[in-house]
């Protein structure tokens, strides 16, 4: 979530929201125990109803290639369908559009039979012509119109259907083993030939958006309010669905709100019947006193720092180790968490395929980042108790991230850990919109944070520290271990094969070179009302309304 | 005496300050670094192909020079499009428009209130018969002034949302809507206003026309609402003026905290997000808007005291404001 570039007014929004949460938690109080109608919610016994939704977060763009931000993502998930789902509960992935396919042995060509009877809001058919259109449509763009090729796709394809089997059939030139994982994600999500050829300022907007899932946008206030109905007709969810009809919920008012405080006022007084992050000090609060919590950790990339080895002293693989040694987790969960987050046990979270826990390369041992740290010949230490070596006090300079509500609480306390064994952290703020631009290009930056859910670990972790991504460890291509474990990954399309990669690669990553340091598992989490249930977050821990009800 | 030729060099200037404010501040905004194009194109999350990144620039004209950036924009406001948001592709002139619209209703309530709390404070400052009262009376623009809007907001949010339900805190149910976020800024907007007119009203009741008038025999109220108010109003014009100008500019805070997407909410988001064409398009705006109210509150000193004559260099007054009053 972004943080401001008018600092002060975010300062103080931060601390002054301390002020209402009392009024607020209080408010809860009264009106359970009055057993108040939530306003939030207007129900008729478990089906129909409207839900109030409050997001923290204004959403951006519909057009799903530039469908990057949680809110967009949250929203996009429940307006469209996709051809591959990934079941939330087991992880593995399932039909739902694409009833079934197949692939060569060689990952070059793969069929799939497209589901019948699929429609559209607007009553366009889904069928193998749209799919063929959409799979083009999100690897080449339509740069003319101002629409983004889909990075996370193979960069060519070529498609060709075969109407009466409903057979739709994709070739590849190389091979792309993620191929499977990227048609999961919520930026592939399928759309009429109506939106595809619609200008980009019309795409943009979500009543544009015409998609298959069981909800459809019927106005847009921009920031103000987005009405989902449901669509009467939906039959076609993917067999991990606890609902596989309809939504229940007749209607849901999608409301923007930023202050977290009244946003959180919102649900306890029963104008809104779920909220989107809440601040982890007052989940325990609302779970008391009869709140639902729910929380989950996507697939994909874990929350973690990587370590600029161009960036002295984190040359130094000792002093890197060093760091991995210094920060106790389990005291940042404690203080600043709930049970409902995580430490990281690797650059990749848990269920995602291919993880593999290489926690003990990185656990507490404050004795061994001191030892680390003396071998490195940081052995002096100067009136402040920092290290020092020839007169140099060690130090490392970070940005403060800006797309984590907890990111000041969390850097401030891993600053109070790096101090304890001697290493002094600067920590610096930047606004919103010059992050990527200012933090990333500063070459006195040490480590900054990255990882979110994704789609697939392969194209995550290229995008990150491949010479043909971003790069940002800086070793462009110097590192041919890592650059080939990499390149290995995209072509290993046997399964077993491309497992026993990612696994040598978060073990290179971090226990082999430690180049990057994972901190904590990225957390959603939603609070439900009372009378509200059903809420599920899908594999990439984004909600899924379509099982929700309301009661009175 | 209001002259033709007075109000189009007026116009005039306007036009010439608004393009000077429009150049001043797309130059401002090219020698920042970053933008929502660029942002997304470096964004190590989610790296574009060349050709892709490329697309894109030319698609935005970011990859113009400068200068030709500018005369496409000028352009094409000369043809009335402002253009589409760098953040999320909207139009641009829907976006303001939606949040002029938005922010015109609550400025036009906020002020309607803050012109009374200020009314009433001053009258009962200055004419309360108990000197406590007036005492008190006098320490409520402190109170106004001293404290933050946000405090006040989630005070009223508290009580009239949270605890009574009286309105909700997050959608717009229309008027209702606007009473609780007008109140916050009439509290807050009041109080220096409120300050000036007790100054005024002081100094217009020791004027001698009060005596005057008390001798022939006219009732204390018709003396106070028709000279006292009249004549002490007058220094308090400017002021609300620019009261005037700072609602309908918007406030960050009050709108964050009232859930509502005016003027100055998109100013800090636009700003935040570096989003160029609706930075421009704002600034237009708002310059605009208080460039109108400076010409408006010109002509409302002359229609108040004709005495003031409108020059080139605006309201004069003449000679007759350094001689004592005396009502026909």
């Amino acid at each position: 979530m972004p943080s401001s570039p008018l600092e002060s007014i975010a300062t103080r929004a931060f601390s002054r929201r301390r002020f209402l949460v009392g009024s607020v938690l209080g408010v809860a109080g009264t009106t359970l125990l009055a057993g108040c109608s939530p306003t939030g919610t207007t129900a008729s016994g478990g089906k129909g109803g409207t839900l109030t939704y409050v997001d923290p977060e204004i959403p951006t763009s519909a057009q799903v290639q530039e469908s990057g931000t949680w809110q967009t993502r949250d929203l996009i998930q429940n307006l469209t369908d996709r051809l591959v789902n990934r079941n939330p509960t087991t992880f593995e992935l399932e039909p739902w559009i694409a009833e079934s396919w197949t692939r060569s042995d060689d990952g070059r060509d793969y069929v799939f039979v497209i589901r019948d009877g699929v429609t559209y809001s607007d009553g366009s058919p889904l069928d193998v012509e749209n799919v063929k259109r959409n799979l083009e449509w999100q690897v080449t763009g339509d740069t003319k119109n101002g629409v983004s090729a889909n990075s996370q796709f193979p960069r060519a394809i070529a498609v060709d259907v075969d109407a009466a089997t409903r057979q739709v059939h994709v070739h590849l030139d190389t091979p792309y083993a993620p191929f499977l994982n990227v048609l999961t994600s919520w930026s592939a999500g399928l759309v009429a030939n109506a939106t595809i050829a619609a200008p980009h300022d019309e795409q943009v907007k979500y009543t544009r958006l015409i998609g298959s899932g069981p909800f459809r946008v019927t106005s847009e206030d921009y920031a103000q309010k987005y009405v989902l109905e449901r669509r009467a007709d939906y039959a076609w969810a993917p067999a991990s669905a606890r609902n596989q009809g309809e939504a229940r919920l007749e209607r849901i008012v999608w409301v923007p709100t930023e202050d977290d405080a009244v946003r959180l006022g919102a649900v306890t007084s029963g104008q809104a019947g779920i909220l989107r992050y809440v601040e982890p000090r007052e989940e325990t609060a609302l779970a008391r006193q009869g709140y639902t919590i729910v929380a989950k950790t996507g697939v994909g990339l874990s929350n973690q720092w990587f370590l600029r080895t161009t960036t002295p002293p984190l040359d130094d693989p000792d002093v890197r180790r060093a760091l991995f040694h210094a920060i106790d987790r389990k005291q940042i969960l404690t203080e600043i968490y709930t049970p409902n987050w995580h430490a990281a046990t690797s650059v990749l979270a848990p269920h995602t395929f291919g993880y593999k826990d290489v926690s003990a390369a990185f656990a507490y041992d404050p004795d061994q980042a001191e030892s680390l740290l003396t071998t490195a010949g940081w052995t002096g230490r100067d009136a402040d108790g920092y290290r020092t070596r020839g007169g140099t006090r060690l130090h490392l300079k970070t940005y403060i991230d800006v797309y984590d509500n907890t990111a000041n609480a969390l850097f401030q306390n891993v600053q109070a850990q790096f101090k304890d064994v001697g290493i002094e952290l600067e920590l610096n703020r930047l606004d919103y919109a010059s992050y990527w631009g200012k933090a990333f290009a500063d070459p006195e930056v040490g480590f900054l944070r990255v990882g979110w859910p994704h789609p697939d670990p392969t194209v995550g972790l290229i995008e990150y520290y491949s010479k043909d991504g971003s790069d940002l460890l800086g070793l462009k291509g110097s590192d041919t271990t890592l650059q080939r474990l990499l390149d290995d990954q995209l072509l290993a399309v046997d399964d077993a094969e491309r497992a026993a990669l990612l696994e040598q690669t978060q073990d290179y990553l971090v226990t082999e070179k430690a180049y990057v340091l994972p901190i904590l598992d990225d957390s959603q989490v939603f609070v439900a009302r009372p009378g509200v249930s059903g809420l599920e977050l899908s594999d990439g821990a984004l909600p899924l309304f379509s099982g929700v009800s309301v009661s009175a | 005496m209001l002259s033709l030729g007075y109000m189009l060099r007026r116009a005039l200037q306007s036009i010439a300050v608004m393009a000077i404010v429009y150049a001043l501040t797309f130059l401002a905004l090219f020698v920042l670094p970053g933008d929502p194009i660029e942002n997304k194109i470096s964004n190590p999350v989610n790296p574009l192909p060349q050709a892709t990144a490329d697309g894109l620039r030319a698609y935005y004209s970011t990859d113009q020079p400068a200068i030709v950036q500018f005369v496409l924009y000028l352009a094409r406001l000369l043809h009335g499009d402002l253009g589409y948001s760098l953040t999320n592709g909207k139009s641009v002139a829907a976006l303001v428009g939606q949040a002029l619209a938005q922010t015109i209703t609550l400025a036009a309530l906020a002020l309607a209130f803050t012109v009374l709390f200020a009314l009433g404070i001053a009258l009962v400052a200055t004419f309360a018969r108990s000197r406590l009262v007036r005492e008190l009376a006098r320490a409520v623009p402190v109170l106004s002034i001293s404290a933050p809007s946000f405090l006040v907001g989630y005070v009223l949010i508290a009580v009239f949302s949270f605890r009574l339900g009286w309105v909700s805190s997050i959608t717009d149910q229309g008027f209702v809507s606007l009473i609780l976020p007008a109140v916050t800024l009439a509290f807050a907007s009041s109080g220096s206003l409120a300050q000036v007119l007790i100054q005024g009203l002081s100094s217009a009741r020791s004027q001698p026309f009060v005596t005057v008038l008390t001798a022939k025999g006219v009732a204390p109220s018709g003396i106070v609402v028709r000279h006292v108010l009249k004549n002490g109003a007058i220094p308090s014009m400017t002021l609300l003026a620019l009261i005037v100008g700072d609602l309908l500019a918007g406030s960050v805070i009050v709108e964050t905290v009232f859930n509502r997407t005016g003027l100055g909410y998109f100013t800090y988001t636009s700003v935040r997000d570096q989003d160029t064409p609706t930075i421009e398009a704002i600034v237009l705006l708002i310059s605009a808007i208080y460039l109108s109210i400076n010409l408006v509150t010109d002509l409302a000193y002359a229609a108040i005291d004709p005495r003031i004559a409108l020059a080139a260099g605006g309201p004069r007054r003449g000679s007759a404001r350094r001689r004592a009053e005396v009502p026909a």
